[in-house]
């Protein structure tokens, strides 16, 4: 008998597998972005990675995938093949072109299946960002999107860019009672929505709630955003 | 909820406990939490902790400053909490808060416990039944001076990885038993009927949570987690009602496996079920079968405390691999890497078994009465300097011990002096006599 060499080897956690939490970020590249909307969208998201990368962290239970899709007149994924959190970085995306949200909403879609998502799947967390009117058949897009079981099952946050932008869009794509679009008429704010909307989702599975069901803890903590003050108004 | 753009209180910002007679500044800023943010802080020459809660919250938590009143006014259950001590305001501001005793740098969460490495803490079985055992004394004397947590979970707990202490933070959710809670608790911790909302956090509530708690230190993974939970592609609303609220059901629920472990998928966790001591698995087991179902059957305090503090010395691990399991339990080879166990020594002590494994502390709560106290220690096992294999136990009280080995005269151990140790052997601390035994050999049970 002699005492053990590592400490405790047996509690080998690490072959049991997590379930996974998948966020996709959906993001309007679209030329209305262009100037500093894209610049401070680009500044939010490097800002976030840090953020996103804690919360998974004290989230140990379950692991933490990433995937980032861009759409302007076309959709194209940034990463498609969802990359571990904490191996995530940021790259800047450019604006030009339409707002093909529907089409995004299609590339999305496709990519909602056992074969990207395999094993114990937490709802997926599906953050959409955009400024503009959608230029293509967005409800097509979005109908096909809501009938897929992941999409419907996801928690679906959304962030209206600027003061002038399409909430009702974006209410069609969030489709639950209590939970708002975001709505982010300046740099900071955004910067502030960005990171909220893709760590909080991440942080509810591990929060104390007195809410009924995640959704309405979100739609909960919303109401106590209080507006940063600021003169430059988009 | 974390997010609101709420201002920080810069450095220097002077406070005053509710009466104006104390006067504190603010050193820093520490972290920032759902309800509000925590600075470092002087009051009167001492460094505390100081909680100072968002606007927005004190507007929906009513009964927060009655709460934290009643607390600050009966003082710490004991020194594990982190417990406010008083209340404070800053001239102008419409909020409060708190100060508490600072928690040091050695602190690690109970989630570094299953963190990815490099974050996580390595702690062997015995470290962990020690936490446990601190936690249920923690719990015994908040729930004994009529109060409930009401949010057990990982977020709030610290321990400290050399000295085992532990350290409860968080305790402006603490309520008096029977007043309207705050919040329902934390996913996956909650008990059922809080799952069903069909009560609020309550001290039997607690205990669940509380069990749920000891099953994660012990085995990194939750009791209600098995097959049903696997079936689940989306753990939606719905599955979490299901699994945790309408329909749950333990592991290794010996009467019903519809929610057992699956091959290939929970393997680790059934290897170390089968290797902890039996009477830790029947608590366990009574806990997450009749206890889930009925809340006054749930496994209290007293019963965790002396479980843990016995289940902390009847662990052996093996020479090869490092696996452990119950002394008593007599496997011919290892749960874990399959290699031949040479029959386990251990001391059959009143109050529990003694595993007698080099550098093995000897407790004198496994000997007579007291409460557990890791710390004072009446004797150690040493292995032999130069031969392998051979152990003794070396005499670290002040008395002088009978010993009685097999086959020879009576003799004496005087303080500070080791003997060898062979199946056998009696010893006779004081009044109590305890006997050296040998673990009888045989395939280690089934689930
Ligand atoms: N007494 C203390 N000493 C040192 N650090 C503390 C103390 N109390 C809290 N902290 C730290 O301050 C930060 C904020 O704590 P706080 O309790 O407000 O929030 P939280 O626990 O993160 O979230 P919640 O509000 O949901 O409970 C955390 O990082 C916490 O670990
Ligand atoms: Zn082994």
């Amino acid at each position: 008998m002699t005492t053990p060499k590592k400490a405790a080897p047996n509690l080998d956690t690490l072959a049991l597998t997590r379930r996974q939490l998948h966020v996709i970020i959906i993001l309007d590249c679209s030329g209305s972005m262009a100037g500093d909307r894209i610049a401070s969208l680009n500044y939010a998201l490097r800002s976030s990675v840090p953020e996103l990368k804690e919360v998974a962290r004290e989230n140990p239970e379950i692991e933490v995938l990433v995937r980032v899709l861009s759409f302007s007149s076309t959709a194209d994924w940034l990463i498609e093949t969802p990359v571990p959190v904490g191996e995530w970085s940021w790259q800047d995306v450019a604006a030009g072109g339409d707002t093909h949200l529907g089409d995004a909403l299609d590339a999305v879609e496709a990519s909602l299946n056992a074969d990207v998502m395999p094993g114990r799947q937490l709802p997926p967390v599906i953050v959409l960002a955009s400024d503009g009117y959608p230029s293509d058949d967005f409800e097509a897009g979005l109908q096909r999107f809501l009938a897929n079981d992941f999409a419907k099952a996801a928690v679906r946050m959304a962030i209206a860019i600027g003061g002038d932008a399409d909430l009702e869009v974006l209410q069609m794509f969030i489709n639950h009672a209590s939970l708002r679009p975001l709505r982010a008429n300046n740099a900071p704010d955004l910067v502030e929505f960005i990171k909220w909307a893709t760590t909080a989702p991440v942080k509810a599975a591990s929060q104390p709630t007195g809410a009924d069901d995640p959704q309405s803890a979100l739609a909960g903590q919303l109401e106590q955003f209080s507006a940063e003050d600021t003169d430059i108004v988009w | 909820m974390a997010g609101p753009n709420q201002k920080k209180l810069p450095d220097g910002t002077r406070f005053s406990n509710l009466g104006g007679v104390r006067h504190g500044v603010i050193d820093g800023f520490i972290g920032q939490g759902g309800q509000g943010a925590v600075y470092a802080a002087s009051l009167e020459g001492g460094h505390f902790a100081l909680k100072w809660y968002h606007d927005s919250y004190i507007d929906l938590d009513t009964g927060l400053k009655q709460r934290l009143t009643h607390a600050v006014h009966r003082g710490a259950p004991n020194q594990s909490f982190l417990w406010p001590l008083e209340l404070v305001e800053i001239a102008g501001q419409k909020s409060f808060g708190y100060v508490m005793p600072v928690r040091s740098g050695d602190y690690h969460g109970m989630r570094d416990l299953i963190a990815r490495p490099p974050d996580r803490v390595e702690l062997t079985l015995p470290q962990r039944f020690i936490i446990c055992c601190k936690l249920s004394e923690a719990f015994l004397q908040l729930h004994a001076a009529g109060l409930c947590y009401q949010d057990i979970n990982f977020g709030n707990i610290f321990f400290n990885p050399t000295t085992l202490d532990i350290l409860i933070c968080d305790n402006d959710n603490v309520n008096v038993e029977g007043a309207d809670a705050s919040i329902y608790g934390t996913r996956k911790f909650m008990a059922p009927e809080v799952v069903r909302r069909e009560t609020l956090p309550n001290t039997k509530t607690d205990l669940f949570s509380m069990s749920v708690l000891f099953f994660y230190v012990v085995m990194g993974w939750h009791p209600l987690d098995g097959k049903r939970e696997a079936d689940f592609s989306i753990l939606n609303s719905e599955a979490e009602m299901s699994l945790y609220g309408t329909e749950p059901l333990f592991l290794f629920d010996p009467e019903n496996t519809a929610n057992g472990p699956v091959d290939g998928l929970h393997d680790p966790l059934v290897t170390r079920w089968r290797n902890l001591p039996s009477d830790l698995k029947s608590l366990f087991t009574r806990a997450f079968t009749t206890g889930l179902t009925d809340p006054n059957k749930r496994v209290l305090e007293r019963q965790w405390r002396s479980a843990f503090t016995r289940a902390a010395h009847a662990m052996a691990a093996c020479g090869h691999c490092g696996g452990e399991y119950a002394v008593a339990a007599g496997a011919a080879s290892c749960g874990y890497c399959g290699a031949a166990l040479e029959p386990a020594l251990y001391l059959d002590c009143p109050r529990g078994l003694f595993a007698l494994t080099p550098g093995h502390g000897l407790p004198q709560h496994l000997l007579g009465g007291g409460s557990p106290n890791f710390k004072t220690l009446v004797g150690v096992v040493e292995g032999h300097p130069s031969k392998p294999g051979v152990i003794g136990l070396r005499n670290l009280s002040d008395d002088n011990w009978k010993v009685e080995l097999p086959g020879r005269a009576p003799g004496l151990l005087p303080p500070g002096k080791t003997i060898g140790l062979m199946a056998g052997s009696t010893f006779h601390f004081g009044k109590t006599q305890v006997s050296v035994r040998e673990a009888q050999a045989k395939e280690v049970a089934a689930v």
